[in-house]
Formats: C-alpha cells, structure tokens, sequence
C-alpha cells in the first residue's frame, strides 16, 4: 500500500484490478493463447502465390489474420467487458465497491480502462507474433500495423458494447448471453444479412452502405478492403460499391470514424446507465 | 455526524422512506430497528450514495447527493453478506486499502488486532476464507484510519455463533469516537453495540430512544422460568399468582413461567425462598427484538416474551 504521496488515482487502480482480473480468467487464457496459435499458423502457413498490388505470396495470410480478427476480437472483448459488472453486482460485489469513496464515473471508466488494456495486450501479443511471421512472409509492414490499429479499434468498440449490455442485466448468465447474441448477430449473421436484403429484397445501394458501417464488424472489413485497395477475395457484397463511392482512402477513414463511434456511444449509454443510481 | 431532512425514497407509489428527519450526533452508537422492509437497508444506501432520494442528507459536512466520494470517504460499510472477491486476502487489502487511501500498516494492524493476521492468511484466496473471517476483514477496512462513522447492514446476519461473538466483541472495542449505525434484527447485537435506538415503519421513525425506554414503551416483560420440587409446585403457583402473571408451562410440566419486568427476576426468587420454597432451577427469556419490535408498532402496545 502506498504512502499518501504514492497515491495513485482511483480510476488506475480499477484499470489494474480489472486487468489482474482478466489475467486471472480462464477464458481470457485460453482466446489468448487460441489467438496466439491461429494467428501464428495463419502468418506462417496461409502465405499463397496471389499478387496484389505488387505484392506478392502474401495475400492469404493477410486475409488469414484479417478473419481470424474478425472472429476472435469481437469474442475476446465482449467475454471479459459483459462479465465486469453485471458479475460484480449479481455478487454483491459492486454494491461494496460503489460505497467506497470513488464516483460511479471513475468506477466505470476504471472498469472500460481495465478490461481494454487486457485485451489490448492480449491482442498486442498475438498480432505481435503473428505479424512478425507474416512480416518474414512478405506482408509489409504498413499493412500489418493499418490492420493492427483496425483491430484494436474493433476490440475497444466490442469492450464498449459488452460493458453497455452488463450495465443492462443483473446476473453474469443473462450478459453472457446477450454477449454472444450479439457477437452472433453482428459477427456471424451481419455479412449474412447483407446479402439476404440485398438479393431477396433488393434494397437501395444506399441503405446497403449505410447498413454496413451500422455494424462494426462490417465497418471493419471495409476499412482493411480500403486499405488493400481492392483485393476482391475480401470485399464481399458491399466492398465494391463503398470504394466506388468513398474510394481507397474514404473508406478506410470512414470505417475508423464507424469503429470510434461504436467505441464512444455504447460507452457513453453504458457509463449513463451505469450512474444511475438504482 | 448524520442529518437527514425529509428524505423521502418512493420505488413507484410506494414509499419506502417517506420524510425521515434524523441527528446522529458525532460518537453515538444507533440501532436501525424496523420489521422485513421497513426501509432500514433504502436508509444505508441513500447514505452510501447509492440510489436517488428527495431531501437532504449530509454526513459530517458532506452534502451526500452534491459530493458523493467525498461523503463515502467519511464512513466505513459492512454489508450484511460479504461480497465475493477475486483474488487472495492480501491483494484484496491492498487493492481496499488503496482505494480508501488507508495506510499498509494501519489495515494490518486492524486486521491483527481482529485476530485475522495476513502473515498466516494472506496468501489464501478470499473464497476459501470463513464468513467470520470475511466479515472482519470488511470491519478492518472499514474501520480504516479511524473512519468517523461505521454502517453495519446486519453484519452477523450470516455468521455462526462463535463468529458473531467475535465480531461483536471486536465492534465493542472500536474507538467511543467512532459513530456507529447498525441495522440489525438480533435483539443481542443490539444490545452490544448501541444505545440509542431507531425504529422504522411504514417509511417514517416512529420510535427513537433508548433501549430501556423502548422496553418501556411496549411494556415488555421477560419470562422467569422456574423448575420447583413437584409437591410444592402448586403452591408456588398460587403464591405467584396473586402478583405475576403465570402464562405458560413448560411442555414436560416440570417448569412453569412468571412474567417479571426486566431485572425484576430477583423479587420472584427471594418471594419464593421467604416462603420455603426451594427453587432448583431458574432461567430467564427474553422477548425478541421483533416481539419487541411488533409492540411498539401495534395500536395499543405491550408484549412479552411470549408474543
């Protein structure tokens, strides 16, 4: 414990409890290290002989990572974000916490901080082996590091999402299972629905693009397919039509400022839920 | 140490707190007495900041609404159950400690003084250690570095006998300049730690005294218990009788009881021993606080340990 000059905010130590946390879950070790491994078989083996842009043998595991993000980041967020409240008050724990002298502000972004920092490391740690083999397998640089930051955005919009939904429900079970709902329609079922309203219902193009930066998930694939400018394994229904429109650097751009909306909306709604006093 | 003014919490229609004005004075030891729903816990946490209350509510000079961290760095809380916290008992001092700007060795002194070393427990996860244990360990950061006021939200409600003894024991030895509000329904951790007492009902105080005047509000009686030979048992019944109420028998026959004022147990005896009469043995009941309780709160008052 520290000497009074030694404080440190209150807002940090939540930051390091929820990270200690973290660290301390099982599921958090186990997408880690699953990540990990994915990513390193991806990197070393999905390399292929496709050009794009000048760049060769390096396309597969490109789009390797980019879907292993697509699929793990979303799950790695939302698991630790949707448990770190609506744990704590369903054990009474949060109760305890809140009558300490702190805000209900600082709790919740001790809270937002925490959970974002173990993922971010989480992810820093996969994509940083991942990539360093990718990188040996011809992927430049600049693309590793654009999708990096990609990745973390989409991680910090689902942390965001997932603490809304466990400021939402009163016990651990119910936000889990809003969690992977959510994952399940935003993830699995999002490129799904595209295409279903596209081709069932034909709706306008506008409401397609619209509806695709509506999903974080979406927004993401589009902001890497702005960033490979047109590699057409990855650009799906949609990518087509958003580069005619935003072209190579509006889409990407236009992706990242969906992904900080998603960071900052769902965490504003949950941090105003959240002070709400019950 | 506590002023409340109106403070008034309506969940829907219905009100749970409906105007309570209240002066805890700096040092005082103050029971929250009210039956199930009273809004005993609605008061600790309108206290703690924790739900939206119309009036004012301050604690020391803190306005509670307008400067919540600051009110709450003021008290130390005991909930009735120990939440569940991840991690070993020394991380979560450390994390507690911190977070109430509390000194290491002030908490390790109060953990120690609690008989719960951090040398011996330290390294053990908090969901191994006993609900004694958890409770002192919350009484420790709570008591802090002499936090000047304590609620306990019925903190032995969950614990064995020999934890409550223990814990009441320890609450019994903080400092007399530590304000205390403790809400209770055991007539006897009452009874160990206050003197004054509140009572709640229907969302307003509707008793605030000590203990001795709320025993004397509902005229309550304890229940002499005596065990007589059995050919003198009839007589002292008759001779008691003149005197004392005689409501009960024990179920076997062989004791029988005279209701008595507290502390008015003695006159029985020496009655009894004036007239030849042995007594081999003798035990007392006391109403509980919710036979008390329920006296003060019914129309024309009055109970007994039988109630």
């Amino acid at each position: 414990m520290p000497t009074p000059s030694q404080k440190l905010p209150r807002t940090v130590l939540f930051v390091q409890r929820e990270l200690a946390a973290s660290f301390r879950a099982r599921w958090f070790l186990v997408y880690s290290i699953a990540f990990l491994v994915s990513g390193l078989l991806l990197a070393a083996f999905g390399a292929g002989d496709v050009a794009i842009h000048g760049y060769r043998g390096f396309a597969r595991a490109f789009a390797g990572l980019v879907h292993l993000a697509l699929l793990f980041v979303p799950l790695m967020a939302l698991f630790p974000a949707t448990a770190a409240i609506a744990e704590e008050r369903e054990s009474g724990a949060l109760e305890y916490l809140l009558a300490q002298p702190i805000t209900f502000g600082e709790a919740f972004v001790g809270k937002w901080g925490g959970v974002s920092v173990a993922v971010f490391l989480a992810l820093t740690i996969g994509f940083g082996a991942a990539g360093t083999v990718a990188v040996m397998r011809g992927v430049p640089v600049a693309l590793l590091v654009a999708l990096y930051g990609f990745v973390v955005l989409l991680a910090l919009a689902f942390v965001s999402v997932g603490l809304l939904i466990s400021t939402l429900v009163t016990s651990r079970a119910r936000a889990t299972t809003l969690g992977v709902l959510t994952w399940l329609i935003l993830v699995a079922l999002g490129s799904l629905g595209i295409l279903v309203a596209f081709v069932r219902w034909g709706i306008s193009e506008n409401l397609l693009v619209l509806w695709s930066f509506a999903n974080p998930v979406e927004a993401f694939r589009l902001g890497i397919v702005g960033i490979l400018d047109a590699d057409l394994s990855l650009l799906g229904p949609v990518g087509a039509q958003v580069m005619d429109r935003f072209g190579p650097v509006g889409t990407p751009a236009l992706a990242a400022v969906t992904l900080v909306v998603w960071i900052v909306v769902p965490g504003l709604l949950g941090w105003l839920r959240f002070r709400r006093p019950a | 140490m506590i002023e409340a003014r109106g403070v008034t919490k309506r969940f829907g229609s219905h009100a749970v707190l409906d105007g309570i004005d209240l002066q805890v004075k700096a040092g005082e030891r103050v029971a929250l007495l009210g039956l199930n729903g009273a809004g005993k816990t609605t008061l600790m946490r309108c206290l703690l900041g924790l739900i939206r209350y119309d009036g004012d509510l301050r604690i020391g000079e803190r306005d509670v609404r307008a400067e919540p961290r600051e009110a709450r760095a003021l008290l130390g809380y005991v909930p009735q159950r120990a939440p569940h916290f991840d991690g070993t008992l020394a991380e979560v001092v450390e994390f507690f400690g911190r977070l109430r700007g509390i000194e290491r060795h002030v908490v390790l002194e109060r953990l120690d003084s609690l008989g719960l070393s951090i040398a011996e427990h330290g390294s053990k996860t908090v969901a191994t250690l006993s609900g004694g244990m958890l409770q002192k360990l919350l009484l420790a950061l709570a008591l802090g570095d002499d936090t000047p006021l304590l609620l306990l939200d019925e903190p032995t409600a969950n614990l064995d006998p020999r934890a409550r003894h223990e814990f009441l024991r320890a609450l019994r030895r903080v400092d007399r300049r530590t304000t205390v509000l403790l809400a209770s329904h055991r007539l006897a951790d009452v009874q160990a730690v206050a003197e004054r007492m509140l009572v709640l009902h229907h969302g307003g105080l509707v008793f605030d005294g000590t203990m001795h005047e709320l025993w004397e509000r509902v005229g309550a009686t304890v229940t002499l218990w005596l065990r007589v030979p059995p050919n003198v048992r009839d007589e002292a019944r008759d001779r008691l009788r003149t005197r004392y109420q005689l409501p009960s028998t024990a179920a076997n026959g062989a004791a029988f009881g005279v209701c008595v004022v507290r502390g008015g147990g003695a006159d029985v005896l020496v009655d009894l021993r004036k007239a030849g009469i042995p007594v081999e043995e003798f035990w007392t009941e006391s109403p509980s606080l919710q036979d008390l309780l329920e006296g003060v709160l019914s129309p024309h008052g009055g109970v007994d340990a039988h109630s």
